[in-house]
C-alpha cells in the first residue's frame, strides 16, 4: 500500500498534497425488547485526497475505489485550480515523519466470532429486561471497529496506523400506566473485547433508573445552585466552551478573535482546561489527527485565563500559533475540520459532598443525555438529578435541563472538586456534517453558584 | 451487478433483495464570502438482504466488486431470530420526479457562480457569510427474488447559507437553506438571501424577554421540538414497541382539527420523493394526522410483518445495516393567515425560530423544555427585537391540541413543508 501511496503523490502536480486510505471491518450488534435486530460484519474501504495550489483554493476528492489513486489525484489538483483567491492558504510547518502504529487492541475485536458478541450482548439486554416487570422496552446496542489506516503527504510523512474502537450502549424504557421513562447507559474506548467485559452493572443501572424515574416528581424550573456530576460536567465544558477554542470558529472572524482573545479571563482561578490527544485508550486518543500532526495535551484555559486553542495546519498558520494535533475527519468521506479529543477539567479539591455542603436549596444534575451549544448559548439534558436540600442530596427529580449563556456560566463556577474521572461514554461530537465522531470529556464534580434548570414557570 | 448477486444469494437462501446505489457528489465551500475548497465525491454500496430459514441476515459492501457479501449476509442469517417476511411482488410505479437533467449537467462553474451569487446578496459590513453549494447525481437500483426490479435516477442540490455577526460578546448567527432536485430559480435565491437578511434586520434590537403562559407563533425552522415527538410516535416500531403515545390510537382526535399531516413521497423534486422504497414497496401518500384524528403510521417490512399490518413504503437502506422506516417528504397543510396576521394576531408574545437542545431527552413523550437560539419579542402586534435569555416549555401533544392559526404560506425545508404555527398558553421564561 505504501508504494502505491509514494506513486501517487509523486505523480501529483500541485504544490501541495496529501492522501488518507482506510479500510475498517466492523462488528455491530443491537437488540430491541428481547428481540435480535440485527447482527451484521460490515467492510468499508476508500480514500481520501486533498491538494493545494499557490493562490488557489483546496482541491479535494473521496472515493470508495483504491483502484485509481493517481487519477484522484489529479481530479483533486484540478478543482484546486478552479478556486482562485487573493489571500493564499497557508499551511504551519509540522515536521515530516515515518511511523508505523498499532494502538493497544485489548484483545483483537477480530478474532472474536459474531455469534460470541451476539451472546454477550444479549445476556447483558436480558438483565435489564428481567431487572422489573415495568421495564417495557430496551435497546442494547454492540459496536466494534478496526481501522487500518494510511496517511502521506508531500512534505515527506508517511503514516501506517491500527485504529480500533469499541462502544456499549443500554436504553432501557419503563412504563407505568401512562408515564414513560427512559435510562441510558454507554461506553466507549478506543481498544478491544477487554473493554467490554464485566459491564454488567451499567446496563442493570439502566434499568434501575428508569424504574425510578417513574416515581420521580419534574424539577420545578428555576434559577438553581447546580452541582454537575463528572459526566455532565465533561459534556458541558465540551460543548459550552470547547467548540468556542475551536480555531476555525474565530480565524476569519476578527470580532470573534476579540472574543477569544488569548489572555481574557475564563471563570476563576480554580478553573482549569484542556484538550489532549495524547492520553492513554480514550475515544478521542490518537498518536497523529488526519493531517499528520501529532497530537498532544493542549491547555486551553489555565487557572481562569484563556491560554491555548484547537488548531489544524491551516489555522495554526493563519493565527500564526502552532498545530496542536486536532485536524479530524471522521472517515475518509470528509476533509479533516477542527475538532475535540479528550477534552477535560482539571482536578480541584474537596469531596462532592463538600459542594453540596453550603447550599439550602439546590439542584445536583447527574448523566448527560445530550449537549448542543448555539454558539455563547448551550443547553444540555440530565439523565436525572437530585434535589440538594440543607447541603444534603435529596429526592430524585427528573426532566433536568441546564440551560445558560458560556461566559456567565464560566464565571459562576465557583467550586471544583478533587475527583477527576473520564466519563468514557460511547456517543460522539457533530460538526460541519460529520458526527459522530469519537471523543471523550472528564471533569470532577463542578458547582456552578446560578444556572437556569428547566424553564417551566409552572 | 446486483442481479448476479441476488442468483448468488438465491442458490442458498430462500429469498433476497437488494439496493445499489451509486452517487457522484460536488461540494463547494465559502468561507467568510470566499470560495474556498472544491470537493467531489464518488460512492457506491450494495445492500443484500437474505432470508434464510426465515431468518434475515443483512451485509453491505461499498467494493467495486463486492466479494463475501452473500457469505456475510448468511453469516448475519444464521443467528437471527426467525420472522415471517414476504417480499414484495412487482406492481405498476407512479411517475415521480427525483432528477433534473439540468442539476446532473451543471459544471463546478455553474455551482461556483450559483453560490457567489448568494454570497454578493448577503455581502454586509460586519457580516461573516459562510456558503455551501452541494450537488450530487446519481441512481437507485431496487431488485427482489420475486421479480421486482426497477432504477431510478436522483439528483440533489443545495445551497445553504450562514451569516455569523458578532459584537462583544454577543454572537448572531442566522442560516436558511434550500434543497431540491432541481436547481434554485434566480428568485428562489433572492428569497433565500431576503429570509435571511429580515432576521438579521430583526435582531438588531435587542429586547428584553417576557414571562408567563404566552402566544408564541413557530416558524417552520423553530417548530422542531413540535414535531419531532410525532415523528416519533408514528414510527411504526415505536407503536409495535408499545412505546408511542399515539400507538393504538387510530381513528382517535387528538389535536386540533385544523393539524393535518401527510407524508408524501409523490412531490415533484423533493428531497424525500421516490416511487419505490428501498425494499421495493410502492408507497403512497399516507395521512399521518387528518383534521386532527391520528391516521396512520410508517412502516418497513419487517416491523409491519412483526406488527401484522402492510408496509408502507417507508423503508429506506444504506449500504450498511438493516433497512429502517424514514419519512419521505411530510407535508403540515396549511392554514388561512398572511405572515403579518399571524403576528397581529400575537399581539404580546414571543416568535421561535431555533430552540438550542432539541432532539435530548424523552422525545417522544412531548415534553419539551429548551432555551432559544434565534427568537423575536412581539409587542403590540409587531417585531421589537431579538430576545436571548428565554426559555420555551411545554408539552407538544397539549399545546397541538388547540392551534390558535396556520399560515397560508408553506415554506419547504428539506423534506419537511410547513406553515408557521401559532400556539397559545406556551410557557416563556425569562434566564
Amino acid at each position: 500500500m505504501k508504494n502505491r501511496l509514494r506513486d501517487a503523490i509523486q505523480s501529483s502536480r500541485a504544490d501541495f498534497t496529501e492522501i488518507r486510505l482506510e479500510r475498517s471491518v466492523t462488528s455491530a450488534v443491537t437488540f430491541r425488547g428481547p428481540r435480535l435486530e440485527g447482527a451484521t460484519v460490515s467492510t468499508d474501504e476508500g480514500g481520501f485526497v486533498r491538494c493545494l495550489n499557490r493562490g488557489y483554493g483546496w482541491g479535494m476528492a473521496s472515493f470508495t475505489s483504491l483502484d485509481h489513486l493517481s487519477a484522484m489525484v489529479a481530479r483533486a489538483h484540478e478543482l484546486s485550480l478552479a478556486v482562485r483567491l487573493d489571500t493564499p492558504i497557508r499551511l504551519a510547518d509540522v515536521p515530516a515523519r515515518e511511523d508505523d502504529v498499532v494502538l493497544p487492541l485489548g484483545e483483537d475485536v477480530r478474532g472474536i466470532p459474531l455469534d460470541v458478541k451476539k451472546r454477550h450482548l444479549e445476556s447483558l439486554n436480558a438483565m435489564m429486561l428481567g431487572r422489573d416487570r415495568r421495564i417495557v422496552d430496551t435497546q442494547a446496542g454492540y459496536r466494534d471497529e478496526v481501522v487500518e489506516y494510511w496517511y502521506t503527504n508531500s512534505d515527506g510523512t508517511m503514516l501506517s496506523e491500527v485504529r480500533p474502537e469499541v462502544t456499549l450502549s443500554a436504553v432501557a424504557v419503563a412504563r407505568d400506566q401512562g408515564t414513560i421513562e427512559r435510562a441510558l447507559e454507554s461506553l466507549g474506548r478506543r481498544s478491544g473485547w477487554n473493554a467490554v467485559q464485566h459491564r454488567e452493572e451499567q446496563f442493570l443501572s439502566a434499568a434501575d433508573r428508569a424504574v425510578a424515574l417513574l416515581g420521580a416528581p419534574r424539577v420545578r424550573g428555576g434559577t438553581y445552585p447546580v452541582v454537575l456530576d463528572q459526566k455532565l460536567a465533561g459534556v458541558f465544558v465540551h460543548e459550552a466552551f470547547g467548540h468556542l477554542s475551536e480555531a476555525d470558529f474565530v480565524y476569519e472572524n476578527p470580532q470573534a478573535r476579540d472574543m477569544m482573545t488569548l489572555g481574557r479571563r475564563f471563570g476563576g482561578p480554580e478553573l482549569t482546561v484542556g484538550d489532549d490527544g495524547s492520553a492513554a485508550a480514550l475515544r478521542g486518543t490518537l498518536p497523529y489527527d488526519d493531517e499528520g500532526t501529532p497530537t498532544r495535551n493542549t491547555v486551553l484555559i489555565q487557572n481562569g485565563v484563556l491560554v491555548g486553542r484547537l488548531h489544524s495546519r491551516e489555522t495554526a498558520a493563519h493565527m500564526g500559533e502552532i498545530p496542536t494535533g486536532n485536524a479530524r475527519a471522521l472517515s475518509f468521506r470528509h476533509p479533516p475540520i477542527v475538532r475535540m479529543t479528550n477534552t477535560y477539567v482539571a482536578n480541584g479539591s474537596g469531596t462532592r459532598d463538600d459542594l453540596f455542603k453550603d447550599i439550602k436549596l439546590g439542584i445536583y444534575a447527574c448523566d448527560a443525555q445530550g449537549g448542543q451549544t448555539f454558539l455563547e448559548d448551550f443547553s444540555f439534558t440530565a439523565g436525572h438529578g437530585y434535589m440538594i436540600r440543607d447541603g444534603q442530596m435529596a429526592e430524585l427529580v427528573k426532566n433536568v435541563v441546564v440551560a445558560g449563556n458560556l461566559f456567565q456560566t464560566m464565571d459562576r463556577i465557583d467550586r471544583i472538586a478533587g475527583d477527576f474521572q473520564w466519563n468514557e461514554l460511547g456517543g460522539g461530537c457533530g460538526k460541519g456534517g460529520q458526527a459522530p465522531l469519537p471523543v471523550t470529556e472528564g471533569a470532577p464534580h463542578i458547582r456552578i453558584s446560578e444556572a437556569l434548570v428547566g424553564g417551566s414557570v409552572r | 451487478m446486483i442481479s448476479r448477486l441476488l442468483e448468488q444469494a438465491g442458490r442458498r437462501a430462500e429469498a433476497a433483495d437488494a439496493t445499489l446505489k451509486t452517487d457522484e457528489t460536488v461540494t463547494l465551500l465559502f468561507e467568510a464570502g470566499r470560495l474556498k475548497s472544491t470537493s467531489w465525491s464518488q460512492e457506491q454500496g450494495v445492500n443484500l438482504r437474505v432470508l434464510s430459514g426465515n431468518r434475515i441476515g443483512v451485509a453491505g459492501s461499498t467494493a467495486a466488486e463486492p466479494s463475501g457479501v452473500v457469505e456475510a449476509a448468511l453469516a448475519s442469517a444464521a443467528i437471527a431470530d426467525p420472522v415471517d417476511l414476504l417480499l414484495p411482488a412487482p406492481a405498476p410505479l407512479p411517475s415521480v420526479r427525483t432528477y433534473s437533467p439540468a442539476a446532473a449537467a451543471a459544471s463546478v462553474s455553474d455551482l461556483s457562480a450559483l453560490g457567489q451569487s448568494l454570497v454578493e446578496r448577503l455581502s454586509h459590513d460586519g457580516w461573516q457569510v459562510n456558503v455551501t453549494v452541494e450537488r450530487s447525481a446519481g441512481s437507485v437500483r431496487v431488485a427482489n427474488s420475486r421479480g421486482v426490479e426497477a432504477t431510478y435516477d436522483v439528483t440533489a442540490v443545495s445551497l445553504a447559507a450562514e451569516v455569523t455577526r458578532v459584537s462583544g460578546d454577543d454572537i448572531l448567527m442566522v442560516g436558511d437553506f434550500y434543497a431540491a432536485a432541481d436547481l434554485p430559480a434566480e428568485p428562489v435565491v433572492a428569497s433565500l438571501a431576503e429570509s435571511i437578511g429580515r432576521r438579521v434586520h430583526w435582531a438588531e434590537q435587542a429586547a428584553p424577554p417576557p414571562r408567563g403562559e404566552l402566544p408564541v407563533l413557530f416558524t417552520p425552522a423553530g417548530s422542531a421540538a413540535l414535531f419531532l415527538p410525532i415523528r416519533q410516535a408514528c414510527q411504526g416500531k415505536a407503536v409495535l414497541q408499545g412505546v408511542s403515545p399515539l400507538g393504538g390510537r387510530i381513528g382517535e382526535r387528538a389535536f386540533d382539527s385544523s393539524l393535518s399531516l401527510v407524508d408524501d413521497p409523490w412531490v415533484a423534486g423533493a428531497p424525500g420523493s421516490r416511487a419505490i422504497d428501498d425494499e421495493g414497496v410502492v408507497g403512497r401518500r399516507l395521512p399521518l394526522v387528518k383534521d386532527g384524528v391520528i391516521a396512520g403510521f410508517i412502516y418497513d417490512l419487517e416491523t409491519a410483518a412483526r406488527a401484522g399490518v402492510p408496509a408502507t413504503g417507508h423503508a429506506r437502506r444504506t449500504t450498511f445495516g438493516k433497512p429502517q422506516a424514514a419519512y419521505s417528504n411530510l407535508v403540515l397543510s396549511p392554514g388561512d393567515l398572511t405572515w403579518d396576521e399571524l403576528v397581529a394576531k400575537v399581539h404580546d408574545g414571543l416568535i421561535v425560530d431555533e430552540l438550542i437542545g432539541v432532539g435530548q431527552g424523552n422525545v417522544i413523550g412531548g415534553a419539551f423544555s429548551h432555551p432559544v437560539a434565534l427568537a423575536y419579542r412581539v409587542s403590540g402586534g409587531e417585531v421589537v427585537g431579538r430576545v436571548k435569555d428565554a426559555a420555551v416549555a411545554g408539552n407538544a401533544y397539549e399545546l397541538l391540541s388547540r392551534i390558535a392559526g396556520l399560515g397560508r404560506e408553506v415554506e419547504w425545508r428539506g423534506s419537511l413543508a410547513m406553515p408557521p404555527i401559532l400556539l397559545e398558553g406556551v410557557s416563556v421564561a425569562p434566564r
